[in-house]
């Protein structure tokens, strides 16, 4: 939203006060500018060597192979992984931090409030690294020893569910830690969102007779919804940009695999895996493009979102820019 | 209350005094504060050398165990007075390091770490086999290649796993120069490299990260360093070496091994002691040097030049318990010569 001029009435009073914060405010939004700025500027410097070398190719070839004399770099597999992590672990996310948000805020006794809110809120506070440890250690075996055989006898004949991993480190256990890091983001705001909806449209609701679900889909869903989108847009961003707790559970296999219980890897996990001591100009060029790829990813998937939260919006023509994200 | 004033007087002037010698101290311990960053295979030796270097000389170490490959990163940037690194640094990285010299100042092995429930320790394995593993010509335990090497065990109808490492290390460095060595076919396909293009099995991050993935794979297979192997109780496989013989990675192999070459390449101080010909019967055939680099002109030259003299000399006898084997009198005069060349 553009900025709006300060209100006249007050303006003779606090001319100097407002001059101030016109420049504070001002320098402090185009510092971030400028620091977006300089970071494209950077990564598009500190990737021209592989840009000369492989052109626009890289961003769908697959193949990573760093050995002197025998160096071909592609982003298509990291990219591939990328988008299918995120994606699903999106779409896992979404309903269970809603479900959430709603037990919290509709349907949960006032004592459990405070204390499954504290609880979903230190899982936001957990360092991914620490997350990505608890994949390796407990949830990677348990996953391949018995979520994964149950998904693939029962499902096997999509190809997404093929045989478990042997390792436990699959782009599913990835997806699985991925959904853990960023329910508790879209479930805090979807909160207060839901604390935000008005008493009376509620009470309307109930006084019409409706039943809660009824209430809750008529009313609180309609009323949130933009800012329940502008919350799945932060968290697809945290999952799209995630590098070590991913690097350590998905297994760093380069290619393209249907099956979601094979390896993988995705543009952040294999940027953090390789880049200290990289051995030749080329692969350190090349993981910087890989950098550039993310960053054109991640930009066009937050403006396809919020094109389709407009279209949404616009159709339904109720709730909408809720939680301020246009 | 003049009593109290004159304890509070005392106590200040013993206050200030403490604060004189600390600063004195500190002042002191800086200019003699030898900071390093890179490989973790070295780690635990660097460890041991702390005490004795204070005592020796009033040297202060402070190393970081980031990684071979941050190691070189952080030498190139001179963030710190040394790198150190297990695999050899390529032409690219020297040009990158502006006149940085290598040399070789610890000598160990990497150990073929397995997971095989009810498998005793040290089963066979050759290079050959090794190979086929990890390119994934051969999938299964019972492998009659694997059958062949340990007649008399009975091997599971098992799916093998690999476990690499994901980021660029030394290790890996060790392993696949000696898959190279062992086998045409893999040097062909996939060569040697810190990091290589891995046609199967799953990638960890760290020698931490392969063990972990080792030990919750049953019928994994992977590599870490020998020391990282044997505090973890993991079984690992007794290689055999060209000679025919089984080899285990302790100090005889190792020691084995390094008589394969005694004399560093001239222009880099590159050694290659993996797959040592039939004549060394006692080599363990995933043997590997590690190297520290430092910059031939540096403002703690003389205290690099000491600290790296003792290193190299009274700094390898607390080696062995930690299965790094001593470095062979002629490599020895070769570190010498090259540490002269700090200035």
């Amino acid at each position: 939203m553009s900025a709006v001029p300060a209100p006249r009435l007050t303006a003779r009073r606090f001319r100097a006060g407002d001059a101030a914060l016109q420049l504070v405010a001002g320098a402090a939004a185009l510092a971030a500018c400028v620091v977006v700025a300089l970071i494209v500027w950077k990564v598009v410097d500190g990737s021209l060597p592989s840009i000369h070398a492989y052109g626009i190719r890289f961003v769908w070839r697959v193949a990573w192979n760093p050995v002197l004399g025998h160096e071909l770099y592609g982003a298509g597999s990291f990219l591939f992984g990328t988008a299918v992590t995120s994606l699903v672990a999106l779409l896992t996310a979404a309903p269970l931090a809603i479900g959430v948000a709603l037990f919290l805020t509709e349907l949960a006794p006032r004592f459990l409030r405070g204390a499954v809110t504290a609880l979903v809120e230190t899982l936001a506070a957990i360092p991914s690294v620490v997350i990505g440890l608890w994949g390796i250690l407990v949830l990677g075996p348990v996953l391949r020893d018995d979520v994964e055989p149950a998904l693939h006898t029962a499902l096997g004949f999509i190809p997404l569910f093929g045989p478990a991993s042997a390792s436990g480190s699959s782009v599913f256990t990835a997806i699985v830690v991925l959904t853990i890091m960023i329910l508790p983001i879209v479930s805090s705001i979807s909160r207060e969102l839901f604390l935000g909806v008005p008493r009376e449209l509620r009470e309307g609701a109930l006084a019409l007779g409706t039943t809660r679900w009824e209430m809750v889909r008529g009313v609180v869903l309609p009323y949130a919804r933009g800012g329940i989108a502008a919350a799945l847009i932060l968290g697809l961003g945290r999952a799209i940009g995630e590098a070590i707790a991913v690097s350590q559970v998905i297994g760093g296999v380069v290619g393209i695999h249907w099956s979601l219980f094979s390896g993988g890897d995705t543009l952040g996990s294999k940027i953090a895996e390789s880049y200290q001591g990289g051995t030749t100009k080329l692969q350190v060029a090349s993981l910087i493009y890989l950098g550039l790829v993310l960053l054109v990813f991640s930009l066009s998937m937050n403006l396809a979102a919020q094109w389709i939260v407009r279209r949404v919006a616009r159709r339904q023509g109720v709730g909408t820019n809720r939680g301020g994200l246009a | 209350m003049p009593k109290l004033g004159t304890v509070t007087r005392t106590t200040l002037a013993a206050a200030i005094a403490a604060l004189a010698t600390a600063t004195a101290a500190t002042a002191h311990t800086t200019d003699t504060t030898i900071t390093g960053a890179g490989s973790t295979f070295v780690a635990p030796l660097l460890a041991q050398w702390i005490d004795p270097l204070g005592s020796a000389y009033g040297y202060s170490l402070q190393y970081s165990a980031i990684g071979s490959g941050g190691g070189v990163a952080a030498i190139t940037n001179r963030t710190v007075d040394f790198g150190a690194s297990d695999a050899p640094l390529t032409a690219d990285q020297f040009a990158a390091c502006k006149g940085c010299v290598q040399i070789p100042w610890a000598l160990s092995a990497t150990a073929v770490i397995y997971n095989l429930s009810g498998a005793k320790n040290l089963l066979h394995m050759n290079g050959a086999t090794l190979a086929k593993i990890f390119s994934g010509q051969i999938t299964k335990w019972n492998d009659p290649a694997i059958r062949k090497l340990n007649k008399g065990v009975s091997l599971p109808d098992q799916t093998i796993a690999t476990v690499h490492r994901s980021d660029n290390s030394g290790t890996t460095y060790n392993f696949t120069d000696y898959l190279s060595s062992a086998s045409a076919d893999w040097k062909s396909k996939y060569g040697r490299g810190v990091a290589v293009n891995w046609p199967n099995g799953t990638g960890q991050r760290g020698s931490s990260g392969v063990a972990a993935g080792v030990s919750q794979t049953p019928g994994g297979i992977g590599y870490v360093d020998v020391a990282y192997a044997l505090s973890n109780h993991l079984k690992y496989f007794a290689m055999q070496n060209k000679a025919g013989k089984y080899a285990t990675p302790g100090l005889k192999g190792i020691l084995g091994a390094a008589a394969a070459q005694v004399k560093p390449d001239p222009k880099t101080n590159e050694l290659s002691i993996v797959n040592p010909a039939t004549k060394y019967k006692l080599a363990y055939p995933v043997s590997t040097y590690t190297y520290v680099i430092v910059p031939t002109s540096s403002p703690k030259a003389a205290a690099l030049r000491k600290f790296l003299f003792w290193a190299v000399t009274r700094g390898q006898s607390y080696g062995p318990k930690l299965l790094f084997q001593p470095i062979p009198k002629p490599v020895l005069v070769v570190a010498e010569k090259t540490i002269a060349k700090i200035k």
